[in-house]
């Protein structure tokens, strides 16, 4: 049936600057916040905003990624006409490709945009933060009449160069687009989520997928391919909190934003739920020895330890004399007695030993640069008694990784 | 076909609850943090592979049609098959009968109709009041190599006089059954038994031609000569919620890690309804120990021995210590809070105090603001 409005989430990036976290999975299914995972955000706001209809194209590790977005029904996707839809790469008659980029997820998907006849096609990204009503931004991209809508924050001036910045006029028309400019003139910085006419990007993908010079991206050639070709392409402004969490230093200030308040992202807000699939678990206990300050805590977790602004997912353990402090612990790590975990991100299911020390704060650290937030894979086992020094990255078989 | 048929018995009897069953019948109180008392059977049912259950349900049953919806949290939302709801629409109409199910044999009498459709060869009956983890496929494979005719589940643990006690001869037998005698011994009944479902229709055609509306008096005593009934004995951990008493000791002894253990042991999980909850929040002043604690709760008080429903607020300098927080509650700034039950949505003004007993728990009915 013909929709309004469909969704395509972006959701096959490898993530390669969250290393030894993605080894096995895709970006978007990393645990956040406790009970999430990334890419209920973006499912979230879809369900929120009324879109029923989403494509989700995957290609990098798909399997945990599929398995958790399985038939939608957490973000009530499980619908009779829509719901959620996983779009992997595919083998044709002509031949078989990657995602080459982007735009080309989108272009090898067409069949399936046109399956639904939408007027408008929400291009999301699966790694952000955020809670933005989409409808909204319909609402703003049909008033308009543009063929574009971006949506665009304001960033300060000293990192507006880190972003692809859009000057605009008076009217929030945008007149040009810079990639990471060395001099911003202006500091409104795209976000990554778009929403454009169907026919016309249809269109563009069509001949972007002809140019043997394209890269095939969104932010490098669509984009702008068509300002050049003068297309209404409209600002909209977004003054909420987002944040793209695609390295580990912005995964784990995103989880500590949470428990700050006032940073814009409420873990308790009722207004705007997020959704998610969650594991059948009893409630947490916390011990009669247990100290919790300043922490999120998920269900199904035993706290005999102390945990001090950190945020514990579901099914996680921490042991008597054991200390977690600034710290994102992921589902069904266990944290042994008198083990001390502080700065760190630690993989879904990691066992700490008695008595190790992972990661140190940095007033305990010399050399502010040998400080970072120690980060641990999936399944990785700290020893008994072991010293996991700051700024280390460990996966499952304790190969050392280092930031590139 | 092959396997078990699972029957819930929720129909309104008279029980100790007081406030908590203002609203709802006894099955559907909330219990250990996340759950209604029913998720208890109807999880035992589900991981012991039973994909039809049906539910007897009569009186304040809006609460548990609710909770229940269409099954989906238990995996019975089938197209063949699943949880079926057996409401009384067609009770009153029916004998001499007035208000309430005067035990299971007349609740089964009601539904003789479905119990005909049910397409497999055994039936698991089971009380929606009882807090049990138990693995049912064990009993019906002994049933079955037994060769009895019903098996009943019961525990050498001794409870109340008013309870249902066997005596068994030493292969197992069910000897005797007897209720309100003055000092329990024998083995206490857990209201669980396994049949085929053809003697169930044999039986409840039996009962209702006989006036007998009891499972007790009908079947276990006036038949106990005729059929094989034999006990099962469980021995791990059983719960009646019966009185409010009960209800709160219960819910306390779940801070003990040895009971916590029993009931949610991960070869058998315990489904409750699923919820859209984000993680609990315990801010920097906040103080959370020796508690049970379910999703959503936001504490800025201190708080020990309780056990927290979803989504309940602790403001700062509340205290809060050996109490029951259904979801919703909120507990305002410097309230002081002992041995209270709060059911859902209750607010406890700021510097209130409220005390109850160890022995005598305050229980504070739905909505209430104090």
């Amino acid at each position: 049936m013909k929709k309004e409005c469909v969704a395509m989430l972006l959701a096959g990036g490898q993530g390669s600057r969250l290393y030894v976290l993605t080894g096995d999975m895709a970006k978007p299914a990393v645990p956040f916040g406790g009970k999430f995972r990334i890419i209920d955000f973006p499912l979230s706001n879809c369900t929120n905003s009324g879109i029923d209809t989403v494509g989700v194209l995957t290609q990098y590790r798909p399997l945990e990624l599929n398995s958790y977005i399985g038939n939608g029904q957490p973000w009530e996707l499980d619908r009779m006409d829509g719901g959620v839809h996983i779009l992997p790469p595919y083998q044709s008659a002509t031949g078989a490709t990657w995602y080459k980029g982007t735009a080309n997820a989108i272009y090898q998907n067409i069949g399936f945009v046109d399956m639904y006849d939408p007027e408008y096609v929400a291009v999301l990204s699966g790694d952000h933060i955020y809670k933005m009503d989409y409808s909204d931004m319909l609402r703003r991209h049909k008033d308009s009449g543009a063929a574009c809508t971006i949506s665009v924050m304001e960033v300060p001036w000293s990192e507006a160069s880190r972003f692809g910045i859009m000057n605009v006029d008076g009217e929030d028309n945008i007149t040009e687009f810079a990639e990471k400019p060395k001099e911003p003139k202006s500091n409104l910085a795209s976000m990554g989520i778009y929403i454009f006419t169907w026919q016309k990007l249809r269109q563009y993908l069509i001949d972007d997928e002809a140019d043997p010079n394209s890269q095939n991206d969104f932010g490098k050639n669509i984009i702008p391919k068509m300002l050049q070709s003068g297309e209404k392409m409209v600002a909209y402004r977004f003054d909420g909190y987002w944040k793209d969490v695609g390295t580990l230093d912005s995964l784990w200030d995103a989880n500590m934003d949470m428990l700050l308040p006032g940073s814009g992202l409420n873990l308790l807000d009722k207004k705007w739920p997020i959704y998610g699939r969650t594991p059948v678990c009893p409630p947490t206990f916390v011990g009669p020895r247990a100290d919790v300050g300043n922490s999120a805590v998920a269900k199904g977790c035993t706290i005999n330890g102390e945990v001090k602004t950190s945020v514990l997912s579901t099914e996680t353990y921490v042991g008597q004399g054991a200390a977690v402090t600034y710290s994102v612990v992921m589902p069904g790590a266990v944290i042994e007695d008198g083990a001390q975990v502080s700065y760190a991100i630690i993989g879904e299911k990691c066992r700490i030993g008695r008595g190790a020390v992972v990661g140190a704060p940095p007033e305990n650290t010399a050399d502010p640069e040998q400080w970072g937030i120690t980060v641990l894979g999936p399944g990785t086992v700290v020893k008994p008694g072991e010293k996991v020094a700051p700024k280390t990255m460990l996966d499952k078989s304790h190969n050392e990784e280092v930031e590139a | 076909m092959k396997g078990m048929h699972g029957i819930i018995f929720s129909y309104e009897k008279p029980t100790g609850l007081r406030e908590l069953t203002d609203h709802r019948v006894h099955g559907s109180v909330p219990f250990a943090g996340d759950y209604r008392v029913v998720d208890f059977m109807l999880s035992n049912m589900v991981n012991a592979g039973v994909t039809d259950v049906g539910v007897i349900m009569h009186g304040k049953c809006q609460s548990m049609l609710d909770h229940l919806g269409t099954g989906k949290s238990w995996d019975l939302s089938r197209k063949n098959g699943g949880l079926t709801l057996l409401p009384a629409f067609a009770y009153a109409e029916r004998r001499e009968s007035v208000g309430q199910f005067r035990g299971k044999m007349e609740a089964l009498g009601c539904v003789k109709e479905y119990l005909e459709h049910i397409r497999q060869d055994h039936v698991v009956l089971g009380d929606s009041d009882l807090v049990i983890n138990i693995p049912l496929q064990d009993v019906l494979r002994d049933h079955l190599a037994s060769g009895a005719d019903l098996t009943a589940v019961c525990t050498a643990q001794l409870g109340d006089s008013a309870d249902t006690y066997f005596k068994l001869d030493e292969t197992g037998r069910i000897i005797d059954t007897v209720r309100d005698i003055h000092t329990p011994e024998g083995y206490r009944c857990l209201n669980i038994f396994i049949l085929s479902k053809e003697l169930l229709l044999h039986l409840v055609e039996d009962c209702v031609a006989h006036n007998q509306y009891s499972l007790r008096g009908g079947v276990l005593q006036r038949l106990g000569d005729q059929l094989h009934i034999r006990a099962w004995i469980w021995e791990g951990y059983a719960a009646r919620i019966d009185t409010i008493q009960a209800y709160f000791e219960r819910s306390m002894e779940l801070l003990r890690p040895e009971i916590r253990t029993q009931l949610f042991c991960p070869e058998r999980p315990i489904f409750g309804k699923e919820n859209d909850a984000p993680s609990s929040y315990v801010d920097p002043d906040g103080q959370c120990v020796n508690t049970l604690m379910a999703d959503g709760c936001d504490i800025r008080g201190s708080v020990k021995n309780c056990v927290l429903f979803r989504g309940v607020q602790i403001e700062p300098g509340a205290s809060v210590e050996n109490c029951i927080l259904c979801k919703g509650t909120v507990v305002k700034k410097n309230a002081i809070v002992r041995n209270v039950i709060t059911d859902k949505y209750v607010t406890i003004r700021e510097n209130g105090t409220l005390m109850g007993h160890a022995t005598y728990p305050l229980v504070i009915a739905r909505g209430a603001e104090v």
